[in-house]
């Protein structure tokens, strides 16, 4: 089955709609500042607190018609011992990773972020210097070319 | 300018890639669509935990490599 728009542009409606705080990092964000490249997943921050976890799960089971997996999210889990948890939605053809820090690098609350509109939907992203900073700091070889494209595209230095 | 000619290779890979017109998050969404038309994976289900970035990279390379 092939991916098409109207699934993320469905999950990142269902985001505004449940009043859910987060951020989008990784390659998605990349995308929104017209740095390109094709990612399977979608990387966001979500501010840390149970009522929020809420929104996010209200969130999936309106974008995959009430998916039971998505009563595995669970808030003690996110705010506890796993920080991240990773949600492979029904249609299956892209995966979310949600994140409330990244160790002690980043998180909701310290990722610089702007808001940018598409289809009339408002979605927040980490703006391009956020992105290189957490990019350029990792281990994976693909970070660092993201960080590479980020630094020529948007002529960051390193003090970003 | 839709033709572009090279003397080289070398040439070639220098040139910068025209953006596409059109607003960028739809040019991200219309390159992850050739991307998962050109290499489909199959994915499992539901929800899994990590405690760490590390995990969650290791996890995905081996749903990768599968």
């Amino acid at each position: 089955m092939a991916v098409d728009r109207d699934e993320m542009l469905r999950v990142l409606r269902a985001f505004e709609a449940a009043g859910l705080d987060y951020v989008l990092i990784g390659a998605t964000a990349m995308g929104f500042h017209g740095v390109v490249r094709a990612t399977e997943d979608v990387d966001l921050f979500v501010r840390a607190t149970p009522d929020n976890i809420e929104r996010l799960r209200t969130a999936f089971r309106a974008a995959y018609a009430n998916d039971p997996h998505v009563d595995e999210i669970r808030a003690e889990d996110l705010l506890g011992e796993y920080p991240s948890v990773r949600y492979y939605p029904p249609s299956g053809d892209l995966y979310f990773d949600v994140m409330t820090h990244l160790g002690e690098m980043a998180s909701f609350e310290t990722v610089d972020s702007e808001v940018k509109a598409v289809e009339g939907i408002h979605v927040r992203v980490a703006t391009p210097a956020a992105l290189y900073r957490l990019k350029k700091g990792t281990v994976r070889p693909l970070d660092h070319q993201d960080a590479a494209m980020l630094r020529k595209r948007f002529d960051l230095k390193d003090e970003d | 300018m839709p033709v572009q000619k090279f003397r080289s290779v070398e040439a070639m890979n220098a040139a910068p890639a025209p953006a596409s017109a059109g607003p960028p998050f739809e040019r991200f969404l219309r390159h992850c669509a050739r991307y998962w038309a050109i290499a489909p994976r199959e994915y499992p289900r539901g929800v899994f935990k990590f405690r760490s970035i590390e995990e969650a990279q290791a996890a995905r390379q081996r749903v990768a490599q599968r």
